[in-house]
């Protein structure tokens, strides 16, 4: 004899989010890195934004940290990068 | 073997889960496993029946939202909820337990994203307050913070399920944490009232009224278990439990929160007979958890000190109502254990009435 059983998952579908077109290129551009705050990210920032200057021919470089790491950032935050051309985070622990 | 939704059963229930079809229970365990759906251990199998029972025990509808998970944006029904309780083995009348349980973990300053998916591996403890305690045989005594009777464990287990299957808190998916400790599993206890007088239980020192039962929810890292059996002196046991309260903030995190302390009735014997009350614990912890940023220089953290800052003072506590003055515990031992946050400020024990809605 068989048995029903209930899934125990959530089940809803996930809301449809539209993403942005990426940059063709990323010469003259600004872009940001969004740290959590960590020790860890200065490093890997630091040597990303070399890349990034050198390779890539990124004209600026906007630095901002999370107020918590963690949760997700803030909206004003998040409207920043919205006039960037491409945004970085960065987990550091 | 997926099915559609399930309608009509006992009382005319519907429920919105997906439904699968199992030749047996070991067809079940199995189903379950395969799917990430379990902690491992053996599961009891949701049938319709069993969840629709643990719905009504509430006067729960299934489409009722107990909580939203902010960062998601992730209603948890109580169906689904239901469905997780049965598994980890609640019975009924567990149930409004783990309801008021996530929806205290559901408050904004609970934050439980952060203290679910943090590399610091906290857990979610459960304190129990209430005649509740006494509806469910729960065990405030021996080896209160190990599942000291079947409610506890099972209610701590369908929280720690509601986290892994509606939140994705698996560890390696949203749980990344270094190293977690064995309270995830499943972590709840019941204060021992009867034991306590003239101490005020938890919540009701939190806002709740007399003879409404409640639970408080704390993000918290591994218990510290401290000894001292050679004083009759409230300050001399004090200054033990505040000495690991501050070895914690050096070796573990600095910054201040909540602390819980479980204090078993040798230690509160020695409190009640000098008259201190939980707020008279509270106050001189409060006072005397305090370190220097130089004092990390003798734990191997000369790194982050440095002139301008090595003289900056840090309490353990905002304020003294942030420790959480928890009685339980067997009633030979001189031990306390101190349970720190997870991280400091980050998240904030969180208190709700059980079956009842206090602010509504």
């Amino acid at each position: 004899m068989s048995m029903t059983v209930l899934d125990p998952s959530f089940e809803e579908a996930a809301v449809a989010v539209v993403l942005p077109q990426r940059p063709r290129s990323l010469a003259g551009a600004t872009v940001g890195f969004i740290s959590n705050g960590k020790q860890g990210t200065k490093g890997f920032f630091a040597h990303l934004e070399r890349l990034l200057r050198d390779e890539w021919g990124v004209a600026e470089v906007v630095y901002r940290t999370k107020s918590n790491y963690s949760a997700p950032a803030e909206t004003s935050l998040i409207n920043e990068a919205a006039g960037w051309a491409a945004a970085f985070a960065g987990i550091g622990d | 073997m997926d099915a559609g939704p399930v309608a009509d059963y006992n009382q005319g229930v519907q429920f919105q889960a997906r439904t699968l079809e199992a030749v047996d229970d070991d067809t079940v365990q199995q189903l379950y496993r395969e799917r990430g759906w379990t902690d491992g251990l053996p599961v009891v199998a949701p049938t319709p029946a069993r969840v629709e029972a643990m719905l009504a025990y509430g006067g729960f509808t299934p489409d009722q939202v107990i909580g939203v998970e902010l960062v998601k944006q992730r209603a948890l029904t109580a169906e689904k909820v239901a469905i997780n309780a049965v598994l980890a083995g609640c019975l009924p009348p567990d149930f409004p337990v783990v309801t008021a349980a996530i929806e205290a973990m559901c408050k904004e300053e609970f934050l439980v994203h952060g203290a679910t998916a943090s590399t610091g591996g906290c857990a979610v403890l459960l304190v129990v307050n209430g005649p509740i305690r006494r509806q469910l045989a729960m065990s405030s005594t021996f080896s209160v913070l190990a599942g000291p009777d079947r409610a506890s464990v099972c209610i701590g287990r369908a929280v720690r399920l509601v986290l892994r299957n509606l939140l994705e808190v698996r560890p390696g998916e949203l749980d990344r944490s270094t190293l977690g400790h064995p309270g995830k599993l499943s972590w709840c206890l019941a204060e021992d009232e009867e034991g306590g007088a003239p101490w005020l239980p938890l919540g009701a020192e939190r806002g709740i009224p007399d003879e409404v039962s409640s639970v408080t929810a704390f993000a918290a890292s591994a218990p510290r278990q401290i000894m001292n059996e050679w004083t009759t002196d409230p300050v001399e046991l004090l200054t033990t439990v505040v000495a690991e309260i501050k070895a914690t903030m050096l070796h573990y995190s600095i910054w201040s929160g909540n602390y819980a302390v479980v204090l078993p009735p040798q230690i509160r014997a020695v409190l009640h007979e000098a008259g201190w009350s939980k707020a008279d614990v509270r106050r001189f912890v409060y006072e005397h958890a305090v370190v220097r940023r130089s004092d990390w220089e003798r734990v191997g953290k000369a790194a982050v000190v440095n002139d301008r800052n090595r003289d900056f003072e840090y309490r353990a506590l905002p304020s003294p109502d942030h420790l959480l003055v928890i009685a339980a515990g067997g009633e030979a031992g001189g031990f306390v254990a101190v349970i720190p946050p997870w991280l400091g400020p980050k998240s904030a024990a969180t208190t709700a009435a059980i079956g009842v809605c206090i602010d509504c």
